[in-house]
């Protein structure tokens, strides 16, 4: 620890000064965090993660079941070899839990893992080309909150990209 | 006394500008390290096709832009231009404001992906509040109620943190979220050599549910700190809960930690001594004051 200087012993004048604040400027320092503070209580009390910065600070709010199984979702690129290529890890610059935020969209427009692909490709040209992009959620099986070791893989969605012959280009 | 000198009681006992002018230096360089270093998945988003896009409500109410590659890269670099030129604590009101918006928009490019993370709210408001407080030097000990009011706002942050996140637990999950799995499917998902074991301890992890709901909900309770032992006391132990969890599930809220220290005296490392140039003081001030 670096010698603990009291102020008192160095400049006693000093210490003692205080530098105020008018009434005014109070008063807007007390207004403005009111302000903030009842934004931030409703976006708890009423709003959601859309509601960002006053959203629900809702990390680990979720009650898990403690025998539904515990899912963790993977984006994978397949070449035509068959090989799994990790897409989820960051490779296209988005995290897991933004795929899985996004999960119900992508589903409903599978097209937007073909953007993915392009984007692969682009980055890492010589790797070979992917021929197909899937979501795979893997359901790992709890039973009393305590997990058996087996699971499933359950793939939620295969894009199949379009050849070079049918795309045109 | 009125209500206002009441909570005027809590807000505004004078805190040396010493210790804004430490904090400020380590929010402001933590800002380089958060972009290149511990959240470097923010600039990744660069490089996502834009339909990936989704619009917070604040994205759509002020019609920022779609973060297109340029975006990215630009805010990115004004941000840390700025960041750095507020360390350096000079024209504090300029380049803390710039940085706060640079950093808010540089959030607004983090959360718009599909996930939204809860560990900056505090460090959020620091640095709203920091250029509130104005000039403070290292070795100035003269004791500020601008300063008083930022340190009691970041720490009044802090503590909404944990305990909105009580409040969360039992808006989604229920008042039985704390019988459920939650933390069963957090080691499962994401646990650490340091931490795979509790998942063989039949209950522990059960009863760490109810300790942590027991504890946020008790949040409130640490404005009561006001000793600066106390308060260092209280950083320790809350530093120490973050690293707890960092080792189990590798999950740090750093930017919240650093928010945290603004409850450390930093004065007391500051030796205050009296610049040649200002000291003695002109004593007549004081006397010639209307």
């Amino acid at each position: 620890m670096v010698p603990v200087t009291t102020r008192d012993e160095t400049d006693p004048a000093r210490a003692d000064e205080v530098v105020g604040l008018t009434a005014r400027a109070r008063l807007i320092r007390l207004v403005i965090c009111a302000a903030v503070l009842a934004l931030t209580l409703s976006g708890t009390v009423f709003g959601d993660d859309y509601a960002f910065p006053f959203g629900p600070p809702r990390m680990y709010a979720t009650r898990a079941d403690p025998d539904t199984p515990v899912s963790s979702t993977r984006v994978v690129g397949l070449t035509e070899t068959g090989l799994e290529v990790a897409l989820s890890g960051g490779a296209v610059g988005l995290r897991r839990a933004e795929f899985e935020g996004q999960l119900p969209r992508l589903v409903a427009n599978p097209e937007l893992l073909g953007l993915l692909a392009e984007r692969y490709d682009a980055n890492s040209p010589e790797a070979p080309p992917l021929v197909a992009v899937a979501i795979i959620v893997r359901r790992l099986e709890l039973r009393d909150g305590v997990r058996t070791g087996s699971y499933v893989d359950d793939v939620l969605v295969t894009y199949r990209l379009p050849s070079d012959a049918e795309g045109g280009t | 006394m009125s209500r206002i000198d009441r909570l005027g009681r809590w807000f505004f006992v004078p805190v040396p500008l010493a210790r804004i002018a430490v904090f400020r230096l380590i929010a402001y360089l933590f800002i380089p390290l958060d972009v290149f270093v511990t959240t470097r998945w923010v600039a990744a988003h660069a490089e996502v096709p834009t339909e990936y896009y989704q619009p917070l409500l604040i994205g759509d109410w002020l019609s920022l832009p779609t973060p297109t590659t340029a975006v990215v890269e630009t805010v990115k670099w004004l941000l840390i231009g700025c960041a750095l030129l507020a360390a350096t604590g000079k024209a504090p009101r300029v380049w803390g404001t710039a940085t706060f918006l640079l950093y808010f928009e540089w959030m607004v490019i983090a959360m718009s992906y599909g996930k939204v993370d809860h560990d900056r709210y505090a460090f959020l408001v620091a640095l709203a509040v920091l250029p509130t407080v104005g000039i403070a030097r290292w070795r100035d000990h003269r004791r500020s109620e601008a300063a008083a009011f930022a340190v009691a706002v970041i720490f009044l942050a802090v503590m909404l943190t944990y305990f909105l996140a009580a409040w969360a637990k039992i808006r989604f999950g229920g008042i039985d979220w704390v019988n459920g799995s939650t933390l069963t499917r957090a080691v499962l998902r994401r646990g650490t050599d340091l931490s795979m074991w509790t998942l063989d301890v039949p209950g522990l992890l059960h009863v760490s549910q109810y300790l942590m709901i027991g504890l946020e909900v008790l949040s409130p309770l640490m404005l009561l700190v006001r000793r600066d032992r106390a308060r260092v006391m209280l950083v320790v132990f809350l530093l120490g809960f973050h690293l707890m969890v960092f080792a189990g599930v590798r999950i740090i809220f750093l930017p919240h930690v650093v928010a945290i220290l603004v409850l450390v005296p930093w004065e007391r490392l500051v030796r205050a001594k009296p610049d040649p140039k200002v000291f003695p003081r002109p004593l007549d001030r004081v006397g010639l004051a209307p």
